[in-house]
């Protein structure tokens, strides 16, 4: 009965377009969004660099990115906490919970995921793509954009995977941004810490809505993994 | 008609070749491993201005490596290295040295744009003005007769019409020497014809090819040089 009662309340919620819901699912996508938006040209060139280079220590920065993969994100907002915190050694910058600190955390979060699947797909590339390209008189610069261009779907999945674990990443997002009404108070935080203060139907809406999103993100990728198969 | 302004313009292109340098490229002691494996070890390598060199030689000779090193795309150490007069560095590939080759892929792959933008794709690189980029696309389509392909999408091409289109997408950049991998192999009876045909065409233009082969089809060609490739080293000197 009160499961019902809850999931129906979840609903109206939903449906009526309720302010502050509506505001934390906004803070959400604004946060992971500019995070991904920021971080992917820096991580996919770096992807594109660790597949096509040749160089000393290559194999060990390969093998770093495929471990931090599997980095606990409340780790990462450890360390995040400890260098943004009054004593810390960006302390003077104030960033400490704020928009600002989530975005970087999640910035940290995806990057070895972008690095990683940019890896894959442009080693996964027909090498002919490149020499082509080369032999054609095009720069690195060029290049690289060809490449890129050849595995899109490659480096769209790459992005879709990076969203769906930032958009749902609690333990970084509860550490630098505070759950702070408004301001850094996220879906995956909000669930967490507001259902303990008995808002069940905030919870179980924004919980439906982190789903809807985590298997739409979902399908996309595999119609981008299915796509880049067929474009083969 | 067509026919006598071609040889016209082969005339005067030949006449300016006498002008430079004979030999465009003159090579000694190429020399590339893999591991422990040699792979390459040409003692000279001569290449006359507007020949054509038939690269022969059984399955792993190192037809495939030889064309790659000269056009950069593979490491090789190299005693001197001559290109147009000018000394080359291989571990220091020049670029000017790319623009002026043509290297095309045993299996050539096309961009998945367009047929038109694999056409266009080195004249972009360079730098070339819009109206620059789509004149030389269009006499590079015409000149390989692809008209019928130009919208079609270019990963649906036949082995045949790719290596067409590989062909006009280098023509378009006018290279001096053509480096070809095996363009004949494993074509059908008119694809290649028509390879052969456009291959024909650039050696009249006065341009110098190195073909990698082994097919007896282009040996009709007039003046084509047959150079003799085993186990990586050069039979005899040309
Ligand atoms: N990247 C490479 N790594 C290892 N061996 C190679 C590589 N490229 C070519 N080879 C070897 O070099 C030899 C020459 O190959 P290739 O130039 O492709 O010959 P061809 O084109 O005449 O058939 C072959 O024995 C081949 O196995
Ligand atoms: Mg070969």
């Amino acid at each position: 009965m009160e499961l019902v009662h809850t999931s129906h309340e979840a609903l109206r919620l939903l449906v009526n377009g309720d302010a502050a819901l509506w505001q934390i699912v906004w803070v959400s996508l604004k946060i992971s969004l500019s995070a991904l938006l920021l971080i992917s040209p820096l991580a996919i060139a770096a992807g594109y660099l660790l597949a096509t280079r040749r160089f000393p220590g290559r194999r060990i920065i390969v093998v770093g990115v495929q471990a931090l993969f599997a980095f606990p994100t409340v780790v990462v907002g450890l360390l995040l906490y400890m260098l943004l915190s009054r004593q810390g050694l960006f302390g003077s910058l104030q960033l400490l919970f704020s928009q600002t600190a989530m975005m970087i955390g999640q910035m940290i979060i995806a990057a070895p995921i972008l690095i990683a699947f940019t890896l894959s797909a442009v080693q996964g590339a027909d090498s002919r793509i490149r020499e082509t390209a080369i032999v054609l008189g095009a720069g690195r610069l060029c290049t690289a954009m060809t490449v890129l261009r050849e595995v899109r779907f490659g480096v769209m999945a790459a992005l879709f995977n990076g969203f769906g674990r930032v958009i749902s990443e609690v333990g970084c997002a509860l550490m630098v941004g505070g759950n702070i009404a408004g301001m850094t108070r996220n879906m995956p935080t909000a669930i967490a810490l507001e259902t303990t203060k008995g808002e069940f139907a905030q919870g179980v809406a924004l919980g439906i809505v982190l789903m809807v999103l985590a298997l739409g993100v979902n399908f996309a990728m595999s119609w981008a993994q299915g796509a880049g198969e067929q474009h083969r | 008609m067509k026919r006598a302004v071609l040889n016209e313009s082969v005339v005067s292109k030949r006449m300016l070749n006498l002008g430079l340098q004979r030999v465009l490229v003159s090579c000694r002691g190429l020399r590339r491993s893999v591991g422990v494996r040699r792979i390459l070890d040409v003692a000279r390598l001569e290449l006359e201005r507007g020949r054509t060199y038939l690269l022969c030689g059984p399955n792993g000779a190192g037809k495939t490596s030889l064309l790659r090193v000269l056009a950069g795309l593979d490491a090789a150490r190299c005693d001197t290295l001559q290109f147009d007069g000018a000394d080359i560095d291989l571990r220091n590939y020049p670029r000017q040295m790319r623009t002026q080759l043509g290297f095309v892929h045993h299996h050539p792959v096309m961009f998945s744009t367009s047929v038109f933008g694999n056409i266009t794709f080195g004249l972009r690189a360079a730098g070339l003005s819009r109206e620059e980029v789509r004149r030389r696309a269009a006499a590079a389509i015409a000149w390989a007769g692809i008209q019928s392909l130009a919208n079609r999408p270019p990963q649906a091409l036949s082995a045949g019409e790719k290596q067409r289109v590989a062909l006009a997408r280098v023509h378009a950049l006018d290279p001096i020497l053509y480096l070809l991998d095996e363009p004949t192999a494993n074509l059908d009876g008119s694809g290649r014809i028509m390879v052969t045909r456009l291959i024909e065409a650039i050696a009249d233009e006065g341009r110098t090819l190195l073909i990698a082969c082994h097919d007896r089809e282009l040996l009709g060609l007039d003046g084509v040089v047959r150079l003799h490739m085993c186990e990586g080293r050069m039979d005899a000197a040309p």
